[in-house]
């Protein structure tokens, strides 16, 4: 064992509470983010009260709840440190930014990406999204996806009427003046339902064929 | 008296137009459809659903959104009772003997039990309302920059006891809310606060965005972590309709809840949160049996039901009269307000009469609605509710997704929703509540804004606020109640009312 583990474990039998401990400290090095983020504002007088004024002081009381925290860990039992999971918050983080980049064009510095829409943000979500957990399926993830899509589409673009781009851009370019966008936007959810029930009624043949891929089926219960 | 009647007249007129009973009628049951999925409770909803009441005029989309918050707490006690998930806070009471229940064949008592309660403890509050507004809005006009920064400080200082766990985190928790809610460019000097030269942090943090990263996202996140252990009654749901004798055993349960859920409700600082707590653990003292509870009294029910119900629509009280949102919901109702050019606070009423009566009108009608609508509607819940959690929850994110796109169609609040979700993953692993620092960041720009003129008018003079009488007493009230909370003895006993329920 290393000199290093052991001077870890020696620490840790100090701390008595370690959930309070690490919050403690999460919370001072959030007061002193925030102090400094705060340094360059002017903080007036009471009498009249400059932008940093308030920031400044709520900063420094983070800090010192952070250390109260902390000096609490230290002398009073308390929970422990509870488990993480990586793969849900990496996954759901990756899909809502693969979403936040596909549905409008998005530009960073000299880099951009184009803008697809909907039609192609809604389904990567799902099926990125799906993946969060290990049961994911990829073909029940994307029936899901296609049918929500869909069903989105009509609801927010079509009745709704909310400004949410639901083709990509270069589609919208070509088909504008030719085809109305209410009609294209009908086309397209319809396109997509048909896809997702016959991807849909595939499964439930495949699966009542053979029996080896006998998951239990979620829509149907 | 007769006034109260002429106002309530021009709200039912209002609100009985056909235009709004559909956009109740559709809010009640969009509403219920989402907060029936488990961990999406009522503020994930509303985030989400907001956008689809931006082309209403602005009678009929507060009238919607009211309906989809009621439907929305609705939704959550339902799965509260079949598959002991609580959608949020507020039902988490619910679970212990309504899911009980439940498994003996009586969900469907159980379901119309609390439908009942609901409906009654609705009755009641829309008519405290009615009663309170005009009273309390004449109080409003009386009252200074240094009586409401003072009352907001009693508004936190009754999250911070009402919180559950340790009164050192809320408070840090609260604190961290008035720290983020300082991002931005500053109101007063046009100056930009930590916003690091990012543009999209010009504007500050959208608190649809923040609420929707820490109960939604963080929501399924945490949810991830626990292996599916979903267990929906098996047991036939039952007839509906509770029979002569349980609506005895339930009726003083439901008064008795009615009055703790409005009284709490009122009270700036998540005061509608304790509610169904405080209903349970007063059951539970007066029952005859104790021992009945947690093994499906129906009084465990319906207590906790009508406070929940009777605290969800008080809490309008301090947004309609002096503006000021005392929870979550209600900061969410503030942002509808503010997109149709509504300013919330004592001017709404004199200014719109027919807003702020119809949409008191409509509360009672959407109540009535919830009863009618989910009582049949009982068993599309149950079947929505068998969806494994590994194909609702990628539905969830894409409403998220979706629902905070249309809100300022802006890529970057999309991504700020995964951050929050990360972040209050991070803080529910360590032990904080993402709750009061939501209220705090609802409070903090305005208490800002008091607190500077206040100042600015006594010439910086803190004491100010100790020498004009009202702000005074409620600095004493915020003083005296936290403390209270820091006596070991008192704590046991707010601790309790949290873990016996």
């Amino acid at each position: 064992m290393s000199d290093a583990s052991v001077g870890a474990r020696r620490t840790m039998a100090r701390v008595r509470a370690p959930q309070s401990f690490v919050a403690g400290i999460v919370l001072v090095l959030l007061g002193i983010f925030g102090i400094w983020a705060a340094s360059d504002l002017p903080r007036g007088t009471l009498g009249s009260m400059g932008p940093g004024m308030l920031p400044h002081w709520v900063a420094i009381c983070v800090a010192i709840c952070g250390s109260v925290l902390v000096v609490t860990g230290l002398l009073r039992d308390g929970a422990g440190l509870q488990s993480f999971g990586l793969r849900g918050p990496l996954t759901v983080v990756l899909a809502i930014l693969a979403f936040a980049l596909t549905i409008r064009p998005f530009a960073f510095g000299s880099f951009a990406t184009p803008g697809l829409g909907l039609v192609v943000a809604g389904p990567l979500a799902v099926v990125i999204g799906g993946y969060a957990t290990p049961e994911a399926r990829f073909r029940e993830l994307l029936i899901l996806a296609l049918l929500l899509t869909a069903g989105c589409m009509l609801l927010f673009g079509d009745l709704l009427n909310l400004p949410i781009p639901i083709f990509p851009t270069a589609l919208i370019e070509a088909a504008s003046g030719r085809i109305p966008s209410r009609t294209l936007l009908r086309l397209g959810a319809g396109g997509l339902a048909l896809m997702g029930l016959a991807l849909l009624a595939l499964q439930r043949r495949s699966t009542r064929r053979s029996r080896t891929d006998v998951a239990p089926h979620a829509m149907m219960t | 008296m007769t006034d109260l009647l002429a106002n309530l007249g021009l709200g039912f007129a209002v609100a009985l137009s056909l235009q709004n009973v559909t956009l109740c009628f559709l809010g009640c049951l969009v509403g219920t459809l989402i907060g029936v999925l488990p961990g999406v409770g009522p503020i994930a909803t509303i985030a989400m659903l907001l956008p689809i009441t931006f082309g209403l005029d602005p009678v009929g989309a507060l009238i919607m959104l009211a309906g989809i918050y009621y439907g929305a707490q609705y939704g959550g006690s339902t799965t509260a009772i079949l598959v002991n998930i609580p959608g949020e806070a507020t039902s988490v009471v619910t679970t212990l003997d309504g899911h009980q229940m439940a498994r003996q064949g009586r969900a469907g008592v159980a379901l119309g039990i609390a439908a009942i309660g609901s409906f009654f403890a609705g009755t009641v509050a829309t008519l405290l309302i009615a009663a309170l507004g005009a009273p309390l809005t004449r109080l409003a006009l009386i009252f200074g920059p240094a009586e409401y920064f003072a009352l907001m400080v009693m508004g936190l200082a009754f999250a911070v006891v009402l919180a559950h766990g340790s009164v050192l985190k809320a408070v840090a928790m609260i604190l961290v809310g008035i720290l983020l809610a300082a991002v931005g460019t500053d109101l007063e000097t046009g100056q930009e606060r930590m916003t690091f030269g990012l543009a999209f942090l010009t504007d500050g943090i959208d608190f649809s965005v923040l609420a929707m990263g820490l109960f939604g996202v963080a929501e399924i996140l945490r949810n991830l972590d626990q292996t599916e252990t979903r267990e929906i009654a098996r047991a036939r749901i039952g007839r509906l309709l509770p029979s002569l004798a349980d609506l005895r055993q339930a009726a003083p349960a439901t008064l008795r809840g009615t009055a703790i859920g409005a009284i709490l409700g009122i009270l700036p600082g998540n005061g509608a949160v304790l509610g169904p707590f405080a209903a349970y653990t007063v059951e539970k003292r007066l029952a005859r049996d104790p021992s009945r509870f947690g093994r499906g009294a129906i009084e465990g029910v319906a207590g906790p039901e009508s406070a929940n119900n009777a605290g969800a629509q008080t809490a309008f009280i301090p947004l309609l009269t002096l503006g000021i949102p005392p929870n979550a919901v209600m900061a969410l109702m503030v942002g509808a307000m503010t997109i149709h050019g509504i300013v919330p606070g004592p001017g709404v009423m004199t200014k719109n009469p027919n807003l702020f009566w119809g949409m008191i009108a409509s509360m009672w009608i959407g109540n009535l609605m919830l009863l009618v609508i989910n009582l049949p509607l009982v068993g599309i819940w149950v079947r929505l509710l068998k969806v494994p959690y590994r194909l609702m929850f990628p539905a969830i994110l894409m409403f998220c997704a979706i629902g905070i796109y249309s809100i300022n169609s802006l890529p970057t609040d999309v991504m700020l929703i995964a951050a929050f979700g990360v972040f209050g993953y991070g803080l529910i692993k360590f032990g904080f509540e993402p709750a009061p620092m939501l209220l705090g960041f609802v409070l903090g720009k305005l208490m800002e804004e008091y607190l500077r003129r206040a100042l600015t008018l006594s010439r910086g003079d803190a004491l100010v606020f100790l020498e004009r009488p009202v702000s005074a007493v409620l600095f004493l009230v915020a003083f005296t109640i936290l403390a209270a909370a820091l006596l070991p003895s008192l704590r046991r006993g707010r601790d309790a009312v949290f873990t016996e329920a």
